[in-house]
């Protein structure tokens, strides 16, 4: 057949007109995305990676809420200038309980992903009540409400947990049962540290395999 | 995509690839080639007197570019991962690429490394390359905390340039230091202490040992009790617990009555995060001759 006959034939139904669009470009989305799902490497934690506790969890939605990740990404590249400054390049297994992924893609300020450990609680709680009492020309906005707000006003934790858990998060009963007494006296300050502190720390540059490891 | 679950996905991808690639190729090469004497324009109705349509293909310029971009996609594909797990002919991944690039950067510092590992703390301190990169080092991982001049801020991170040393000032404690971290525990004494006369004493005879010990002050009985454990009778400190001497005029959190009445009744626990992941041992050993030229220098 020729491919003008073929045309006109599309042309003159539109049936098979919309039919057509929809399968071309559908072509994509099965070559990319439909073996993606299917690939048990990309949703397999990556060595000590594990769920976030409760006060973990509060403390990445304030970081949602209080836009953080709209200044620091969360990912560092497999370039030696990030590996040399951020440390251990980021693996996709790290981020399985991530939902939603906060990866970003402005860097305003520094990517985050390895900040665990890097400063001390007292640095961080510091900074984000005035950044520039530590870092003279920071344009880093204050957040001076977080130690002024309980913890526990931050969503309904169980609730939270609960749905996670249906996604597949391997919370137990006893960590939903528990989630609030975990949250009880603390601030949204300290909760958020809790979050920064662990972000990243569950990579073992030591134990990493092959390269491609996550990849 | 190098990771494939198993063969099954491999092959739908290269699959779908290929036929669409053949299926692009049949497309814009019949309409080309079979474009003279065929376009049936005889069969479309006319419109308005003389609206036709038509079917005339793109210019030849679109042809060829669409030409090259199928080509390109072929040899690229052979090249590089793309085709299901076929790794291409480059055996080309990521990871390979960093750990070959980062094989060259350490190719290309390992001189300097090892002038650095044999060179003494006065030789680095007086090389002036080696300065400014301990003093970049500096800026990148410790100025967050010890201010970019090393000089201490915010009150809670102590200066580096003032030549006392909390927890030792040879070059293995610096270094120490760095690479380990160093945790302080002072805890609160309030409890302790009874009340807020002898708090208050207490506080008023730490702030008067660096004018000389004055046996007669009514907060020397409490200090002698408490405190002398780690800080030692006359207040000079103990490197090994990181306890600050007491009798100088160099204080880590302030020299108001107010603050060291806060280190009394709330304790402290200054921390040193460790840096042995993040630092090699040049580095270290470059940073704290930095630290050490700075320090005989004021
Ligand atoms: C307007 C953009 C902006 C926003 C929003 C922002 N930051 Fe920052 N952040 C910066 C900049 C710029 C720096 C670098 C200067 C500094 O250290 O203050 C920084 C530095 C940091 C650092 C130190 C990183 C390092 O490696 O030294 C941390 C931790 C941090 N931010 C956490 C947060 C958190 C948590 C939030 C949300 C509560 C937040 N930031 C929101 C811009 C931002
Ligand atoms: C998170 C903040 C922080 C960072 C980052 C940091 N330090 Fe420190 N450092 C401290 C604190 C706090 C102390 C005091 C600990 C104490 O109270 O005993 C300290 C103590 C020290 C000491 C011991 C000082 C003494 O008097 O004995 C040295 C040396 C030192 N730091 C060097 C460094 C170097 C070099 C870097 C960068 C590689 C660095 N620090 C990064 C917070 C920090
Ligand atoms: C267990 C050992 C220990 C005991 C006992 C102790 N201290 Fe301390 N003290 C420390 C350490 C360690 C630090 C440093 C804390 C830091 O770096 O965060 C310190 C810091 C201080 C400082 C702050 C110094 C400065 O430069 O700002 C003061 C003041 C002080 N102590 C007073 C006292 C008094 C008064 C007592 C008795 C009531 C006492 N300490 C008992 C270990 C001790």
């Amino acid at each position: 057949m020729n491919a003008l006959k073929l045309h006109r034939i599309l042309e003159q139904n539109t049936g098979l007109l919309i039919f057509g669009i929809l399968f071309i470009s559908s072509i994509g989305g099965l070559v990319q995305i439909l073996p993606s799902l299917n690939d048990e490497t990309l949703s397999t934690p990556t060595m000590n990676t594990r769920v976030y506790d409760a006060v973990e969890l509060t403390g990445r939605d304030i970081y949602i809420r209080e836009g953080c990740h709209v200044c620091h990404s969360q990912q560092i590249r497999p370039l030696v200038a990030e590996v040399e400054r951020y440390g251990p390049y980021s693996r996709s297994g790290e981020f399985v309980y991530d939902r939603p992924f906060l990866w970003g893609s402005k860097r305003t300020g520094p990517d985050l992903h390895r900040i665990g450990g890097k400063y001390s609680d007292q640095w961080h709680e510091t900074h984000l009540l005035n950044p520039r009492a530590v870092v003279p020309e920071s344009i880093m906005p204050a957040y001076p409400w977080l130690s002024e707000r309980p913890a526990s006003a931050a969503g309904d934790i169980q609730r939270k947990m609960q749905v996670l858990q249906s996604m597949g998060h391997p919370y137990s009963p006893e960590d939903i049962n528990n989630a609030e007494a975990a949250l009880q006296g603390l601030t949204e300050m300290e909760a958020l540290i809790r979050y920064l502190q662990m972000l990243g720390t569950s990579f073992d540059a030591s134990q990493a395999d092959a390269p491609m490891e996550g990849m | 995509m190098a990771i494939m679950p198993n063969d099954f996905w491999s092959g739908w991808i290269i699959v779908i690839t290929v036929t669409s690639l053949l299926g692009l190729a049949w497309l814009v090469l019949s309409i080309y080639l079979l474009r003279s004497g065929d376009d049936q324009l005889h069969e479309e109705p006319v419109w308005d007197e003389n609206l036709q349509e038509g079917n005339t293909p793109a210019p030849l310029w679109w042809f060829w570019l669409i030409l090259a971009m199928m080509v390109f996609s072929v040899v690229y594909l052979m090249l590089y991962p793309g085709l299901g797990s076929f790794q291409g002919a480059f055996q080309w991944s990521q990871g390979g690429q960093l750990a070959e690039r980062q094989a060259s950067y350490n190719a290309e510092f390992e001189p300097l490394e090892q002038q650095i590992v044999s060179s003494s703390y006065e030789a680095l301190g007086s090389n002036e390359l080696a300065m400014n990169t301990a003093a970049g080092i500096f800026e990148e991982h410790c100025s967050a905390c010890h201010g970019i001049d090393a000089r201490g801020q915010a009150g809670l991170f102590p200066s580096l340039s003032d030549g006392v040393w909390q927890w030792g000032g040879m070059p293995a404690q610096i270094e120490q230091s760095i690479r380990n971290g160093r945790n302080a525990a002072m805890v609160g004494w309030l409890s302790a202490l009874g009340g807020e006369g002898q708090l208050q004493n207490v506080a008023e005879f730490v702030l008067s040992m660096s004018d000389g010990i004055d046996a007669a002050h009514p907060g020397k009985r409490y200090y002698d009790r408490f405190c002398i454990a780690c800080h030692g009778p006359n207040g000079d400190g103990n490197p090994v617990l990181g306890a600050p001497r007491l009798n100088d005029d160099v204080w880590l959190y302030g020299d108001e009555i107010g603050s060291v009445r806060t280190t009394i009744i709330e304790g402290r626990m200054g921390q040193m995060p460790a840096f042995a992941e993040t630092l090699d041992d040049q580095q270290i050993k470059l940073l704290t001759a930095w630290l050490l030229a700075r320090n005989s220098a004021d």
